[in-house]
């Protein structure tokens, strides 16, 4: 249990009632180690970014059981009544848009969480820098996001899932909007970021050649999750 | 600690200063509608004060001669002036009329007549900015600086040439329209002699007119020691008068002048001060639509509720309070040029300085209630 940071067991949702009922996950299980960079696949409208805020204690579930670390977070209720403080404390999200607060230049955006908390503001404003300067935008600090591209922006993101030091973070699809170069240097950098600090991520993407950087293959299908295990950047 | 409303404002100043100054334009004339109000009740005092008798002299059971009309001998001012505890009398008249400028534009104006070798001198040294009072009895005329007349114009009224010898500034009626000062008697052939054909008609009638001797209030002063009752109740007793003292002559222009006016432009500034709250509201409402997802997606990545709820109070409250700046500067800017007298006071500024605080913290409510119920999982739907 040490080196496991999600675990899920026959999660279950299903949304609306009687006629417009859809049963989407249908007794979901599966593991995900510390400091791996696991892959989500599944066709468009199968379920993955679902099965991510359930994860990420957003969408409640219908029923099953969800650990974030040790914590039992959701056992066919949620177990605490703030999901907002885990979701502060335990996890970093980075969407397909980028989603920046658009009157907050780069830094302040990357900053804004972390400063909610107990930490000094040096301390954060510090990180938060080494962040930007690690994802190659140390010149950037003070732009907003309308003055930076697609790709810088998605960069910014990554720093803002990082700042306050996740340990999971919950990736839906982060590379959709980018050319494939970009594609390539965001997925590298999250797989940077689990080996040097340690970060679990999971990664919804419908591109397979980015599959190769992943320790991890999850497949949604029929509503289950398939599990299989890539090495030597080959997908087994 | 970032300051989200800081921040927020600072990316669209120009849009929030411009929606500020929208506000503020309401604001102003909020302002305006008070300062009416203000206007209003002041210029209805100012006749009485400058006149500043003790007692009202006026026809028997009338409310004369601002609320009624009220017609009275002018020869009762002789026999006031010989009631014991009288120090002087002096009949005036009071009249509305329309005089024409050099355009041929019609001029509202307020017609008192006095006798200028009499007892009363009614036009406050003061308020004379330019010329003299009256000296002859004939066809001279003071006029408000608010008509327009110029020293020395000429005035045709009726048959008859005035030459204007004075101008007086803030002189104006219990209604507001600015006063020109004539002699007693051009005052009494204004409004009571009638044309020849009526005369002759009355004559054939067997009617003498007296009406040209006619006024409609004797005004008096007391010796000291007399006090203003006891005196009018015997004025009262003896000649089938209403006598009113200051006092009372202030009480009926303010119960019959001033309160329905007053509940009038009342009801109208509470209507505006609701249409300006209901549009403060409307407009922190479309502010938090606007920024609703980036609200959701700050509540998705954990931001604490009052990070975001503080951010859309602190806006609205520092949109009012801008609003009210500019409110302030429009009212100034403009009052001078309505044509009554506007009243700007400052404590009825802070007044609506504190309903403005309110009611921009209330509509922010609305915003807030908006970032409650944003629901972090549509953050990143479509
Ligand atoms: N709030 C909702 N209400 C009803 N149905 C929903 C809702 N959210 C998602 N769904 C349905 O759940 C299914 C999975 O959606 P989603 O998780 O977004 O798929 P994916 O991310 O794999 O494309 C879809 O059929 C979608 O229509
Ligand atoms: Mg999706």
């Amino acid at each position: 249990m040490d080196n496991i940071s999600i675990k899920v067991e026959n999660l279950e949702k299903t949304f609306g009632e009687g006629e417009s009922r859809v049963e989407v996950i249908k007794g979901a299980s599966f593991e995900v180690n510390k400091g791996e960079l696991v892959a989500l696949i599944a066709p468009s409208g199968a379920g993955k970014s679902t099965l991510l805020m359930m994860i990420g204690c957003v969408l409640e579930p219908t029923s099953g059981k969800i650990w974030l670390g040790e914590e039992l977070v959701y056992d066919k209720k949620w177990l605490t009544k703030d999901a907002r403080k885990i979701r502060r404390e335990k996890l970093g999200f980075i969407f397909q848009a980028h989603y920046l607060i658009p009157f907050l230049n780069v830094l302040d955006n990357v900053s804004l969480l972390p400063l909610t908390s107990s930490e000094k503001e040096e301390v954060v404003r510090d990180r938060s820098k080494d962040i930007l300067r690690f994802l190659g935008l140390g010149e950037k600090f003070n732009a907003k996001p309308s003055e930076l591209s697609g790709g810088q922006n998605q960069r910014v993101a990554i720093a803002r899932a990082l700042a306050n030091q996740p340990q999971i973070i919950l990736a839906d699809e982060p590379t959709a909007a980018l050319d494939i170069e970009r594609a390539h240097s965001v997925v590298k950098m999250l797989k940077e970021v689990t080996k040097t600090q340690g970060v679990s991520i999971i990664m919804v993407t419908h591109d397979e050649r980015l599959l190769g950087y992943c320790d991890k293959i999850l497949k949604i299908v029929a509503g289950k999750v398939e599990t299989s295990h890539v090495t030597e950047g080959e997908v087994v | 600690m970032i300051n989200l409303a800081y921040k927020d404002i600072q990316h669209t100043f120009s849009k929030f200063v411009i929606t500020a100054m929208g506000v503020g334009m309401l604001l102003g004339i909020v302002l305006i509608m008070i300062g009416v109000y203000r206007g209003m009740v002041e210029d209805a005092k100012v006749l009485l004060n400058d006149v500043n008798a003790d007692v009202w002299v006026v026809q028997q059971y009338t409310l004369g001669p601002f609320a009624e009309s009220s017609r009275l001998y002018q020869d009762l001012q002789d026999s006031i002036k010989v009631i014991e505890g009288v120090d002087k009398a002096a009949a005036l008249t009071f009249q509305g009329m329309q005089l024409f400028d050099k355009q041929g534009h019609a001029v509202r104006v307020y017609t008192v007549g006095y006798d200028p070798r009499g007892d009363f001198q009614i036009i406050p040294d003061s308020a004379l900015i330019e010329g003299r009072v009256l000296r002859e009895s004939h066809y001279e005329m003071v006029v408000t600086d608010k008509t327009g007349f110029a020293l020395g114009e000429k005035i045709k009224v009726g048959r008859n040439i005035f030459t204007v010898v004075g101008i007086t500034q803030g002189t104006v009626s219990s209604g507001g329209d600015p006063i020109v000062y004539v002699s007693l008697k051009d005052a009494q052939i204004m409004q009571f002699s009638y044309s020849n054909p009526r005369i002759r008609n009355d004559r054939a009638r067997g009617l003498e007119s007296k009406d040209s001797q006619l006024v409609n209030v004797v005004v008096a002063t007391l010796k000291p020691g007399y006090a203003a009752d006891q005196v009018a109740q015997k004025m009262e007793r003896w000649k089938h008068l209403t006598v009113y003292s200051q006092a009372e002559q202030i009480q009926i222009l303010s119960k019959n002048v001033i309160e329905r006016s007053s509940k009038q432009i009342g009801l109208f500034t509470l209507i505006l001060v609701l249409v300006s709250s209901i549009i403060i509201g409307l407009i922190i409402y479309t502010m938090t639509l606007e920024k609703i997802k980036e609200i959701s997606i700050m509540k998705l990545i954990g931001i604490p509720n009052f990070l975001i709820t503080k951010m859309i109070i602190q806006e609205t409250i520092l949109l009012g309070l801008i609003a009210f700046v500019f409110g302030n500067l429009f009212a100034q800017l403009i009052y001078s040029n309505f044509p009554k007298r506007v009243l700007l006071e400052w404590p009825d500024s802070f007044t609506l300085l504190a309903v403005i605080i309110v009611t921009s913290f209330l509509s922010s409510l609305i915003g807030v209630y908006k970032v409650l119920k944003a629901d972090p999982a549509q953050a990143i739907g479509g």
